[in-house]
């Protein structure tokens, strides 16, 4: 597990309102630690280890880079591939959310993807095409007996449910690494997660963004430890005879969850249940609320 | 799974082998105070010690579960000092009765006569609600009240909006009604009758009130991903006492333009001239046409605004407003300003009254009526802290400058400058908070 030199040039360091504030782009979102009172080099090691997270987390497991281990699992379908002990965990992680959610969220639903595109429009794919795709779906049909993974020829998978959280919290333990008890906000495009409170004793405030929709209420959360995360956008979405489909694939179906929230946020120990609260949440449709308040964590919605 | 009470468990395990031990501590999180703040304190001084007013302003927003919201706004502002009362200026100092009707004051010769200068102090609290009513509607309504000494302002108005276009189109009706009580000092003039002596109030009834009716029909439409339009019409329909209780004119001389003199009885203090309070028509209809167009070269937004108004008072209005906020760093921004305003003369708009001649069914020399043109330059600066708060300071440059149609002067009239231009400094200081 080798760490990828950190490229300096693309991060910038500098000081807000008495914190410094580290930024730089990874996963296609903007990022973003704050660390409070640190010397000026432990901060910028401090976002260099942030940032070497994301940016490996990304060239890892990107869907888009040839040289990624999905990439090269995809690439293989259909022969035995070992996995790296990483990989392997993150592989783990994801079977057990596709039971959690009685086979609903499943990695090898990304092919789906090819006939649905969320831009507010309301073209479906027919039922044939959403078929033909689903004969390539189904973790059921993938054999996995740690670390040996073989998907059967045509499927591929796709972890970018999970990445960007988990990035987040990797990040924060890292940073917990080379400099204990520092305390610092770790915000991946929207993804956040805490370890301590702020020197003062105050809770760090995250404002979770409206929806496009005008007037809608900004809610602000007091976060001291743990993560946060959110699902939605009110922009990815399908019509569908007078239905709104959510940008997330059932893959159980094959098709768009319908009547789900615009957004969900959930705080949680980690981040990575945070996002993967919202994520079951949101497969759960109309259901979504009830779900979450059964789940006992808390959570914000927006209709 | 089907049993969502094991659902935490089953995470916190899966999380915790993917993890490790180390991030296991439990969340401490929870929802800050949904009130937010936005306050300002602001000035407006016009130059050579006209109208000076400082106003301060909180409005405290407070969201509730499903977008219902609250707004609440409170302002207090005090008013000082005088504005031009009508009169035109002349070569001798003329003597008025103050609108009380108790004293005179005295405006020296050449100098355009102001109001008596007056201290005013005003309150308005308006409530408002909104919320969501069905799917693609939303209900907004509210109520007002300001109070100042010689005013009672008293509103209430609801609007609705449904989205269309999967919610890229809204379109909104709205419906206000108003009822205003004026009460000024001294008491109302009746319109058109003539300035009296000190103690004379037989002119003068104690107070009056008018109403107002406001329909508006707007659009917003989203034109991309970053340009927004915005469309409105609106009609206005006032009714009632309309007139400003402390405009005058001055009845001069049909060939030289001068004030026509007058004695005050004998042993009281009175007028030195022939002035009538002015006499507006009892009704107004307003129709307004407004657009708004806004445009985000990628951080970078442009404002781009134009309103047309037109009254059955023969006023017709245009303004134009662009505006540019252009981020400086990642958290504060600096805004240019620039309004260019230009409106005719009102039908009954007269500099003076002429003596012996017909008089008008109604009359008014006060200078909004008139036809000006008015620049605004402004720069806004805005700043927001880690917290998310933010604060801002914005000043504005304001130059008003009037004209009368030669036709309505006459002979020495000329030579005067009759309306002063007016230049005016605008400071505001805000701060939005929440809590």
């Amino acid at each position: 597990m080798s760490e990828t030199p950190p490229q300096s040039a693309s991060i910038t360091l500098g000081r807000e309102a008495g914190h410094w504030v580290g930024r730089f782009m990874a996963m296609a979102s903007p990022c973003e630690v704050l660390i409070e009172e640190a010397p000026a080099a432990l901060a910028r090691q401090i976002v260099d280890v942030a940032a070497g997270c994301a940016w490996r987390i990304e060239r890892k497991f990107s869907r888009y880079r040839s040289d990624s281990v999905v990439h090269m699992i995809g690439s293989n379908a259909g022969r035995a591939v070992v996995l790296d002990e990483e990989s392997a965990a993150l592989i783990d992680f994801a079977a057990t959310l596709t039971k959690m959610s009685e086979g609903r969220f499943d990695i090898t639903s990304g092919v789906l993807r090819k006939a649905w595109t969320f831009d507010g429009g309301s073209v479906v794919p027919t039922q044939e095409q959403v078929d033909a795709l689903m004969t390539r779906v189904g973790w059921h049909k993938v054999q996995w007996r740690k670390p040996v993974l073989q998907l059967q020829p045509g499927m591929q998978i796709d972890l970018g449910g999970i990445g960007k959280e988990y990035a987040v919290d990797l990040a924060a333990a890292r940073i917990e690494e080379i400099s204990p008890g520092s305390s610092c906000l770790v915000n991946f495009g929207g993804d956040v997660a805490v370890r301590y409170p702020r020197r003062d004793g105050q809770p760090w405030r995250v404002g979770i963004e409206a929806t496009a929709r005008a007037g809608a209420a900004v809610h602000v959360v007091h976060l001291s430890r743990g993560g946060l995360a959110t699902s939605g956008d009110s922009r990815r979405f399908v019509l569908h005879q007078g239905r709104r489909y959510s940008h997330i694939i059932d893959a159980l179906t094959g098709w768009p969850v319908p009547d789900a929230p615009h957004s969900i946020t959930v705080a949680a120990d980690t981040c990575t249940q945070a996002g993967t609260l919202t994520t079951l949440a949101m497969l759960r449709g109309r259901e979504s609320e009830s779900f979450l308040r059964a789940s006992g964590a808390k959570y914000w919605i927006q209709g | 799974m089907s049993d969502d009470n094991n659902v935490s468990a089953t995470l916190a395990a899966a999380t915790c082998a993917l993890l490790g031990a180390s991030a296991a501590a439990p969340v401490m999180a929870e929802e800050a105070e949904r009130w937010s703040f936005d306050t300002a304190l602001l000035y407006y001084g016009e130059s050579d010690d006209r109208v000076q007013d400082v106003s301060a302003t909180i409005g405290a927003q407070r969201a509730f579960e499903d977008e219902r919201l609250l707004n609440l706004t409170l302002t207090a502002d005090t008013l000082t000092g005088a504005s031009a009362s009508g009169a035109i200026a002349t070569d001798t100092p003329q003597t008025f009765t103050s609108p009380s009707g108790r004293a005179v004051y005295t405006t020296p010769a050449g100098k355009a006569p102001l109001d008596d200068t007056f201290l005013d102090t005003r309150f308005a609290l308006n409530v408002g609600w909104s919320q969501p009513l069905a799917r693609l509607y939303t209900l907004s309504a509210g109520l007002g009240f300001s109070t100042e000494y010689d005013y009672t302002h008293l509103g209430a108005n609801v609007s609705l909006a449904r989205d269309f276009n999967k919610r890229n189109t809204t379109v909104t009706a709205g419906l206000a009604y108003s009822e205003d009580d004026i009460d000024p000092v001294g008491g109302a003039p009746l319109p058109l009758s003539q300035m009296l002596d000190v103690g004379d109030q037989s002119n003068k009834r104690t107070s009056d009130s008018k109403d107002v009716i406001d329909v508006l029909l707007g659009v917003t439409q989203v034109l991309s991903r970053n340009t927004l339009l915005r469309v409105n019409y609106s009609y206005s329909q006032s009714s009632g006492y309309l007139n400003d209780p402390y405009k005058i004119l001055s009845v001069v001389d049909g060939v030289t333009g001068d004030a026509i003199l007058r004695t005050p009885a004998p042993g009281v203090l009175g007028p030195t001239g022939v002035y009538l309070y002015e006499g507006r028509p009892d009704s107004r209809a307003k129709h307004s046409l407004y657009a708004e167009m806004k445009h985000a070269f990628g951080a970078p937004v442009l404002y781009g605004s134009y309103r047309f108004m037109t009254d059955d008072w023969g006023i017709d209005s245009n303004t134009t407003e662009v505006r540019l906020r252009w981020p400086v760093g990642d958290t504060s921004y600096v805004e240019p300003q620039l309004r260019y305003y230009m409106q005719s003369q009102a039908d009954f708009y007269h500099p003076s009254l002429v003596q012996g001649a017909a008089l008008p069914a109604y009359a008014s020399a006060d200078f909004r009526l008139g036809e000006f043109d008015a620049v605004t330059l402004g720069l806004k600066f805005g700043h927001r802290t880690m917290g998310g708060n933010e604060w801002s300071a914005r000043v504005e440059y304001y130059q008003q400058s009037g004209t009368i149609d030669r036709d309505q002067l006459i002979g020495n009239q000329f030579a005067r400058e009759q309306v002063p231009d007016l230049k005016a400094v605008i400071a505001q200081f805000g701060y939005r908070f929440g809590l």
